[in-house]
This record gives structure tokens, sequence and C-alpha cells, in this order.
């Protein structure tokens, strides 16, 4: 890669891409070859060693501390002193310099659990350029970030670009990619199978690329969803309101309906309650106000156990926070939630063999790899694990599936089936609630959208009425028309 | 390797190692002849000496050792799989000595104070002793559930609680044993002898039917553990609370439920210690079992059935330990050496870094998170 420059590396999940990018930063050893910078070979053996030589890495799960400011989160590990304590009000100072040197907007007192994660991302940034960082990492950046932030981090990545650092992004977003890339570089099974100059290629030639050549691209994913007659109610809820972790109201007063074979989207910017409302319809937050009927029964009082038995699935947004357990095995992992009834039990004992097998047959269906139910989940890649996940959710026959940003991060292969799946489950008389800060996704897939906007629907859109542009205005909370 | 060998070989090596530096010490201390002469007394003092059986010494050279580490062993697995079942559900429980304390002075009460036939007398008493452990142990779950006070905290100032309540009032106090012919003890009254537990081996060794039931325990939480719902339940709440939240396991109840099986093993132990060799509650429980637990489930990488292998080695050290004296060297190397097996087991992501770069390489990789 050269000065001044911005490479993409692209390619599936489990291709190699963030294994690369961690030899880079010193968290991995290379087992073979020579890295080599400015010319001469390096050899990181850890993080420090790459910090020292100008190579900063954002990852994709931040690496922040959220009870701390901003400021004391950028300085970390080099803390300015005076006497030997941390002298906070200069570091302060040097952290509103960097930010202003680099046209970042960011307060240095404020605590980073108070901020959005776009807003997290760019004190990540700033941390790695804080240190004094030549060139820059970025692991999906744009996975957790809205399309108005997305937008705002490629400015970013520009304008650094501009400065003369150098940015290496990893992303599967193609359209993305290139729009922003100088370079692009396309990632197979651990081989770097092609490089292209982002203005002499198109996204269905680097899709093309990623999967390999005896395989077609997978189709876009805009398939238009096959609208049927709705079904039966299945949750209908008024005037819901709910408070959020920061103890403020998020939900404040929503109504809802979601019947039976549809597929219902919740389209917002990130934090404006859909999240919580997700959390209130599984059983995971109380309800502080409002009405609402769930499958046959009273949305108040709702516990995790009895959503699952009135047949609620959740494929929630955390994935190894909330729907794995990453040190359990695959197939303990697809018995979560299940494990009291057949196949997976037999009265008050483990049923290994049934568990054996729904697991073996849902991995192949599902296309797990590897396809060892025995594995610890976390020996799987990310996108694995969410494919574990869906198939684990699907499998149950839910009545209402509750689905937060479901392709996360996850390559364009694993979006499509995971799209294709939730499809296939509408088809099948599912209700599926969609939430999704990736507007795309929502107006893909969806046969009716809600809009989000600070804990109340702003808009509500039938697929024939969808329009980008009203959408987003909602979205920001400016219904009035015309002012774009 | 396969994964089952690579998750024990780093006790396995600390406990090499921890004999190794042990016996270093003795032979830059005295000399190497009586380093290697003083672990031999141990094993013949642990395992029997058989050498002088089979030159046709009796046979209680072999069974009275074996009864002694036996009667360890068993007390030392269940405090173990005490401290192993609350890690289970992803507590630390601190408190297997004060649990201990309880189930003992309540094996002694139903011991001497009920008569009941011989067959229901001895259960009777170890029943008694696990309600009271896990009662104990119970406090500390509830406060963790209900309050959020850790159970590191609680279980510590439960074990004073527990000392002051038993030992500095109640046995001297209340349940003190009247005096006999005369003659004024220490401790509660003597159990009955209906709810003394049997000697196995004859009344030359003090193995009683506490290394069974032991045994049996571990075997127990085990197979609860492994091929149970509620053992998976426990073991999900303990990897990932949230996701087993989120799952629709009643997290609480887990939590509580363990803890409670952490105080029943612990009280046990005191029962197999009152029933099987005191005949009473002395005036002091003595050694601290309760404490030796937390190494012996650490060391037996808090697995049921490893925790019991580690009782049993430590129990054969600990009792053959007191034969090195007769070398001169003092009885509390066994307990040095568990401690110090407890030090290099804590530098566990140490051993296995090390295991990785031997050409380990590809069952390490399989650990590593992809993106």
């Amino acid at each position: 890669m050269h000065r001044g420059e911005l490479l993409a590396v692209v390619g599936e999940n489990g291709a190699g891409k963030s294994s690369l990018m961690n030899v880079l930063y010193g968290l991995y050893q290379p087992d073979a070859g020579v890295l080599s910078l400015d010319g001469q070979p390096v050899r990181f053996k850890s993080p420090r060693d790459a910090i020292a030589r100008g190579i900063g890495m954002v990852h994709q799960h931040f690496m922040l501390v959220p009870t701390l400011s901003v400021a004391e989160n950028v300085v970390l590990g080099r803390e300015p002193t005076r006497n030997g304590l941390l002298d906070l009000e200069r570091a302060v100072q040097e952290v509103s310099a960097t930010c202003a040197r680099f046209g970042f907007q960011l307060e240095p007192r404020a605590r980073v659990d108070t901020l959005s994660v776009g807003s997290q991302q760019k004190v990540e940034i700033v941390k790695a350029l804080h240190r004094g960082a030549q060139v820059l990492i970025l692991d999906e950046p744009t996975a957790v970030l809205t399309p108005q932030e997305s937008d705002e981090l490629a400015r970013v990545m520009r304008g650094l670009v501009a400065q003369g650092h150098t940015v290496v992004l990893i992303s599967h977003k193609l359209k993305e990619v290139l729009g922003v890339a100088d370079r692009i570089a396309v990632m197979r099974r651990g081989r770097c199978v092609a490089e292209v100059r982002a203005a002499d290629t198109t996204a269905e030639q680097l899709a093309a690329l990623m999967v390999g050549d005896g395989q077609r691209a997978p189709a876009a994913t805009s398939t238009p969803a096959v609208s049927q007659a709705p079904g039966e109610p299945l949750l209908d809820v008024r005037g819901l309101q709910a408070t959020g972790d920061n103890g403020r109201p998020a939900l404040r007063g929503v109504d809802l309906e979601v019947r039976a074979g549809e597929i219902v989207g919740i389209a917002g910017v990130d934090g404006n309650g859909q999240r919580e409302l997700a959390e209130v319809l599984t059983g995971l937050r109380p309800l502080t106000s409002g009405s609402g009927a769930l499958l046959g029964g009273p949305l108040s009082g709702l516990t995790p156990a009895q959503a699952r038995t009135r047949g609620v699935g959740h494929i929630p947004e955390d994935r190894l926070h909330r729907a794995v357990v990453k040190a359990l095995s695959v197939e303990e992992n697809v018995a979560l939630g299940r494990h009291t009834r057949p196949p997976f039990a037999k009265g008050p004992w483990i049923d290994f063999k049934g568990r054996r097998e729904r697991t073996r047959e849902l991995t192949v269906a599902y296309d797990v790899r590897p396809p060892d139910p025995e594995v610890a989940l976390r020996a799987l890649s990310g996108g694995n694990q969410q494919k574990v996940v869906v198939a684990r959710e699907l499998d149950a026959r839910p009545r209402l599936l509750v689905v937060v940003q479901p392709t996360r991060g996850l390559d364009v292969g694993a979006v499509a089936q995971v799209h294709a799946k939730l499809r296939e489950a509408r088809d099948q008389g599912t209700g599926v609630l969609l939430v999704s800060l990736d507007l795309e996704e929502v107006l893909a897939l969806s046969d009716r959208v809600y809009v989000f906007f600070e804990g109340r629907v702003t808009g509500h859109f039938l697929r024939h009425e969808f329009d980008e542009r009203e959408l987003g205005r909602r979205m920001l909370g400016t219904t009035e028309p015309g002012h774009a | 390797m396969p994964e089952r060998v690579r998750q024990m070989l780093p006790s396995v090596l600390s406990v090499l190692l921890a004999l190794g530096v042990c016996w270093a010490l003795i032979a830059l201390t005295m000399e190497p002849g009586t380093a290697t002469d003083a672990y031999l007394q141990m094993l013949w003092g642990g395992i029997g000496n058989w050498p002088a059986y089979l030159d046709g010494a009796a046979a209680t050279v072999i069974t009275r050792p074996l009864g002694e580490s036996a009667m360890k062993a068993a007390i030392l697995t269940l405090t173990g799989l005490s401290v192993a079942v609350a890690f289970k559900v992803g507590l630390f429980n601190i408190g297997a000595q004060g649990q201990m304390l309880l189930g003992a002075l309540a094996a002694a009460v139903v011991g001497a104070q009920v008569s009941l036939p011989g067959v229901l007398h001895v259960p009777a008493a170890l029943l008694g002793a696990a309600l009271a452990g896990a009662a104990w142990a119970g406090i500390a779950g509830l406060l963790r559930i209900y309050r959020g006070v850790h159970e590191v905290i609680s279980t510590i100032m439960l074990n004073w609680v527990a000392l002051s309540l038993v030992d500095n009032w109640l046995v001297v106090g209340p349940l003190r044993g009247a005096a006999e012919g005369g003659q004024s003890i220490t401790g509660t009254a003597e159990i009955q002898a209906t709810a003394v537990l049997p000697r196995l081996l004859g009344e030359g060794s003090r193995l009683n039917l506490g290394f069974p039931l032991a045994l049996v325990a571990a075997l127990a939480v085990w197979v609860w553990l492994t091929r149970t719902r509620s053992g998976f339940e426990t073991r999900a709440v303990g990897l990932g609370a949230e996701a087993a939240r989120a799952a629709g396991i009643p997290v609480a109840r887990r939590m509580g439920m363990a803890m409670a099986l952490a105080g029943a093993m612990a009280g046990l132990a005191g029962a197999v210690l009152v029933l099987g060799t005191e005949g009473r509650y002395p005036g002091t429980l003595g050694a601290p079992y309760g404490f030796d637990g937390i190494a012996i489930a650490l060391i037996g990488n808090n697995h049921p059935l490893g925790a019991t292998v580690s009782a049993l080695f430590f129990g054969v050290l600990r009792a053959g330990g007191t034969r090195m004296q007769l070398l001169g060297v003092h009885k509390s190397f066994p307990e040095l050496i568990q401690g110090l097996a407890l030090l290099f087991v804590a530098g566990r992501m140490v051993w296995l870094a090390l295991l990785r770069r031997r050409n380990v390489a590809p069952a390490a990789s399989a650990e590593v998170p992809r993106a």
C-alpha cells in the first residue's frame, strides 16, 4: 500500500481479512512471510510495536472504557502527568487539539457511554491519530453506523487521506467501498485473489471475485416481497412506554401492530427506541406504561421464558452477549432456550443423540462452517455464529420473530441467505418484526415500515408507499415535507 | 492433542513443578538423599508401605495409611466440589469453611440428640448437615440475587459469623456435652453408635463410609452438570448469564440452587468429619478443609471429577506428610506443595501459551476467534 491512499480489503466471512489486519497490528504473529514498512522488514511482537511505528487500528468491537471520558480514553496508556499524577486538564487540551486538527467534533469531557455509536467510533479514530498513527486500519467500521454516520465517516477517511495518512478499510459493503476507496484488494480463503482500482470495477465484479470463479454472485437483496393477505394479529400495542438503560424514557407511547405472514420493518437512526422495543417484546425489559397483546397474552409482566413459550423468536443485536454462549459448543448453543423440549431433552435429561442429529441437520441446511456440532462456538467466525443463531430461532418455528440487525457484519453471501430465510419464514405464516439501522435492508424486506424517532412512531409506510427521502426525513424528525 | 488432555495439562504440570520445587527446597536445606527419602516416606505414608507388606508385614501397614488418606480425601473432595459447583454457575464460594462448620454441628446434634434406627440415623445426620450447609450458603446466594452483594465478600464474612456462632458460642455454651464420669469434656456430646459412619477395612483403618459417599457425590454432581437440563442451564448461566436470561433460563433460581448445592457439599464434609472420625463436634474443628477446597477445585480445573482426582492426590500427600517427620522434615510440606501447585495453576494462561508454542498450533488456532 502507498502513503496517502485508501485501500479497501473485501472478502467473505472467514476469508482472513481480520486475521491479516491483526498481523499488521501485532496481535497475531505471522507463521511465515515478511512484513515491510517503508521498505524495511519489520516484526511486531505486540500492538505496542505497531503503534510505535505509526499503525493504528479501530476494531469492529470498540475497545473503549465506557465509564471514562473521551479525553481519558484517548490518552489511556500514555497519560500526561504532573508530579506523577494524572493531569486531566492537559489531557483535555491535547485531545481537543487533536480533534480540531483533524476536524472531529467531540466533547472531550463527555463520558463515552453517553455517546452514540458513531461518536464512539470517532473516539477510536482520534485515539489512534493521537498516538501518531500514519496508517489507520478500520475493521468493518460502518457495520454499526447509520447512513448519515457512514457518509460522515467516508468524509473523515477522505480527509485523513488528503492529509497524507494511509487508511485501510475492511468491509463487506461493496457499494460503500467503491464510493470511498482508491484501491480494492479482494481476499478469499486466506489469499489475496485480486487487486483492482476502485474506478475500474463494479460491485458485481467484486462480488464474483469474493465468492469465487465457479459461483455466481448472490443476487442483490432488493427482490420485492410477495405481498400476501395479512393474517391474524400477533402483536398489538397501544401507548407503549419503557425506560432505557440510562434511566431516561426510550419509548414514549408507541402504537404498533404485527400480523401473521408479514415482515414489519422498524426504520430509524440508532438510539431512537428500536432496541428497547425489541427487548420489551422478548420479555427482557419491563414496560412502564401502555397496553399490549402478544400472541394471546398480555405484554406487561412478560418474562423471556413466557415469550418463548408463546412463540416469540429473537435474533438479538448483540450476538455474543445475548444470543450465544461462546464457550459452549455449537450443539449446546443450538439447544439454548429450547433445551427443555424434544429433540433436545428427554424428561429431565439431555437428549445427546437428538441434539446432535438436529444440529447436524441445521449446520448443513444453513451452511455453517465448520459443520461440527461439537466445536466450541467461539471457534466459528462471526458470520457462522450468526448462522447458528438464525438456524436456532427459525428452527423453533416462531409465530412472531423479533429480529434486530440480523446481517450486521455479514458478507454478501451470508446476508442473502439470512434474508432468504426471513422471507421463507414470513411466507410460512410467521410475523417478522425487523429492526435494522440499514435502511436498504429494511426497505428490501419489509411489507410495512414504521419509522421511529425519539421513542415515537413518526411515520408508517406500506410497501408501495416506500420513499427513501421521505423516510429519511421522518427518521430525523423533520416531518415537514419540502425541508430536505 | 485432544482438548480434554490440553485442559488437564496445566494442572498436572503445576503439581509436578510444585513437587519439584519442594524437593529442591528440602535438598538444599538438608541433603538430596534426605529429600528423596522424605518423598518415599510420604508415599508409603499415603498409599501404604507396599514393600514392607510384600516382605511379610501385617496388612495394617497398607490399610492404616490408606484409611488416613481416604478420610482426608473424602473431606477435600466434598469441599472441593462445593467450590467447583459454585464456580459452574459463575460464583466464587469462599465460604466452604463456614458452611462446613454448620454442617458439622448439625451432624453432631442429629447424631447425639436424635434417636433413630441404625439404617436411618446416618442418612438423617447427613441430611441435616447438607441442609445446614445449604442454608448457610443460601444466605450468600440470596444476598447476591436480591441485593447484588458480591458472594466473595458475603461468604468470607459468613465464615467468621459461623466461627463465632458455632465454635465460640454454641459448642462451648448451649450445646456443650455433659461431663462424663466427672470429667468435663470440650465439644458437644458424643454421637450415638447408630450415627457413626461404619468403617470399611476393620478397626485398624479409619477408612469409613464417608469415602465412597464423597466419590458418589462427585459422580452425581458430574452427571447432573453434564447430562441434565438443569445442569446445562447452570453451566449456561455461569458462562453467559445474559444470553441465558434471553433464552428464558431462570438465572436467579439457578444461581440460588447451585449455591445451596455448594453449601450442601461443604456441610457433608463437616458431617464426614464428625460422624466418621471425631465422634462429636470437638472444641474446634481444626484443619481448614473448607479453604483447602478452593485449592482443590482450582487445581482440579473446577471440574467435579478433576476436583476429586486432585482431592485424592492431596489426601494421600497430607496423610503421608506426617511420615516425613521421621526424617526431620516438617509435616507442613504437603500443604506447601498444595499452595505452590495452586499458585502455578493460577498461571493457567501462561501454561496454555507455553503449550501452544510447542507445535500444538493447529489445536490452538482453532480457539482464536476470527472476525
